[in-house]
């Protein structure tokens, strides 16, 4: 009888054990943004101006006003083909702005029904106009949780 | 890390569990010998079907085929099928998956005395090939602000599995048997979509590098080790009572023939 208990005790215990155990494990590092960075002569540099960037046709501001920028983080759209943004920089006596058109294909990213849905971009192809950028070399294309630089922006030895 | 936490404690108990089955005990009674096929029995895992019942996140429901050999080892044979309909916590996003799962593996019962009781420890190899759906209705750009509702369906699952076991098992009546166990699994192989990791895999359980579950398993055990000697037969009373008689002769014997030497003296 004394077995039997301890059998049915044990059981209970076990079962409760199973059914308590439940985890919600979410990435903590979960920003999906492409990093760019600024080079001119080969070497990273902080631009002295200050920087506005704004998705075109549309009133959404990326970057506003920032000054001694060397590093972007922008967000990517998740449903459009390819984005438009425009980089306006700006100091005392100039203001120069500079287009860049980033074609990409997007995919979703899951984890768990308790974790915010993600998207990741994979960079096809990148073009510029040429006021103060001089060129622009995709060194990461595939834009996802991971900290590396996806763009360097090559600026024009003048366009300090 | 856990892994071999686990084997310790397997190892340990297993050293430790003569003495809790009472096989320290001194027994002169001649060792009984189970025949080689010793049984064959069929199960069902009653925590499966409960946890469905009671309207749990997952569950996995689940039958098993097993032979006895020698009492000792018990080669066996599961499948099942996993079902998982998860509600994000604080999302709108829903898993699902419904798809058949296999285990093969063998049981070896460390109970030395034949007494109905199976301490088991045992191993298992599992397989899944599963289609998961995911979909989030309030999918949404957070930047550009464009929401539009993300449906993925069939997306395909390929999951292969260690399980170790670790478990007790009781002669209810007759040919009823009631056991559990508890089991530590660990993922050997996964293959599944770019797109995202399913959340629950059929027969594993939830999705990670290793897990653990259990089964309660109510067993049918037909064959000679579902009457042992000492306890009631399977199918009868019939034999009890042929069993019975010939004690009853056996002893009438035993009682007249000092009887029949005291008359001759006399």
């Amino acid at each position: 009888m004394k077995q039997k208990k301890g059998f049915f005790l044990a059981l209970l215990f076990t079962l409760a054990g199973i059914c308590g155990c439940d985890t919600i494990d979410c990435t903590l590092n979960n920003t999906v943004v492409m990093r760019c960075n600024f080079y001119k002569d080969g070497k990273s540099v902080q631009l002295n101006g200050t920087l506005t960037i704004t998705a075109a046709d549309t009133t959404i501001v990326l970057l506003n006003r920032e000054s001694s920028v060397s590093t972007l983080k922008l967000a990517l759209s998740y449903f459009n083909a390819a984005d438009t943004l425009l980089l306006n920089i700006s100091g005392d006596d100039y203001k120069y702005t500079d287009t860049l058109w980033i074609e990409k294909t997007s995919y979703t990213h899951f984890e768990s029904p308790d974790c915010p849905v993600n998207m990741f971009h994979n960079i096809t192809e990148i073009k510029s106009t040429h006021i103060f950028i001089d060129s622009v070399t995709i060194t990461q294309p595939d834009v996802n949780f991971a900290e590396h630089e996806n763009l360097q922006i090559h600026l024009y030895s003048s366009a300090d | 890390m856990k892994i071999f936490r686990f084997i310790s404690i397997l190892l340990l108990i297993s050293l430790v569990s003569p003495n809790i089955w009472g096989q320290n005990k001194k027994d002169n009674a001649p060792k009984e010998k189970a025949p080689l096929l010793s049984g064959v029995g069929v199960g069902i895992d009653l925590c499966g079907l409960a946890m469905k019942g009671v309207g749990a996140r997952f569950a996995n429901m689940e039958i098993c085929g097993r032979v006895g050999l020698k009492e000792k080892f018990f080669p066996i044979f599961e499948i099942g099928i996993g079902d998982c309909t998860r509600n994000g916590g604080e999302t709108t996003n829903v898993f699902s998956t419904r798809a058949p799962y296999w285990r093969i593996g063998m049981d070896y019962n460390i109970n030395k005395k034949m007494n109905g009781n199976r301490f088991l420890v045992g191993v298992r190899y599992g397989f899944s090939r599963y289609n998961y759906d995911f979909s989030s209705p309030d999918f949404a750009d957070p930047v550009y602000g464009i929401g539009k509702p993300l449906l993925l369906e069939s997306l395909k699952g390929n999951n292969q599995w260690l399980e170790l076991c670790i478990g007790f098992e009781t002669r209810l009546w007759s040919i009823v048997r009631l056991g559990y166990n508890i089991r530590y699994k660990t993922r050997t192989l996964q293959s599944v979509s770019e797109l995202g990791e399913p959340y629950f895999v059929p027969g594993f359980g939830k999705n990670d590098n290793n897990t653990f579950g259990g089964t309660v398993y109510l067993t049918f055990d037909v064959g000679k080790s579902a009457h042992l000697k000492g306890q009631k037969s399977l199918f009868g009373k019939r034999k009890n009572k042929e069993e019975d008689k010939s004690k009853e002769a056996d002893t009438s014997t035993e009682e007249t023939t000092p009887r029949a030497a005291k008359r001759r003296q006399q």
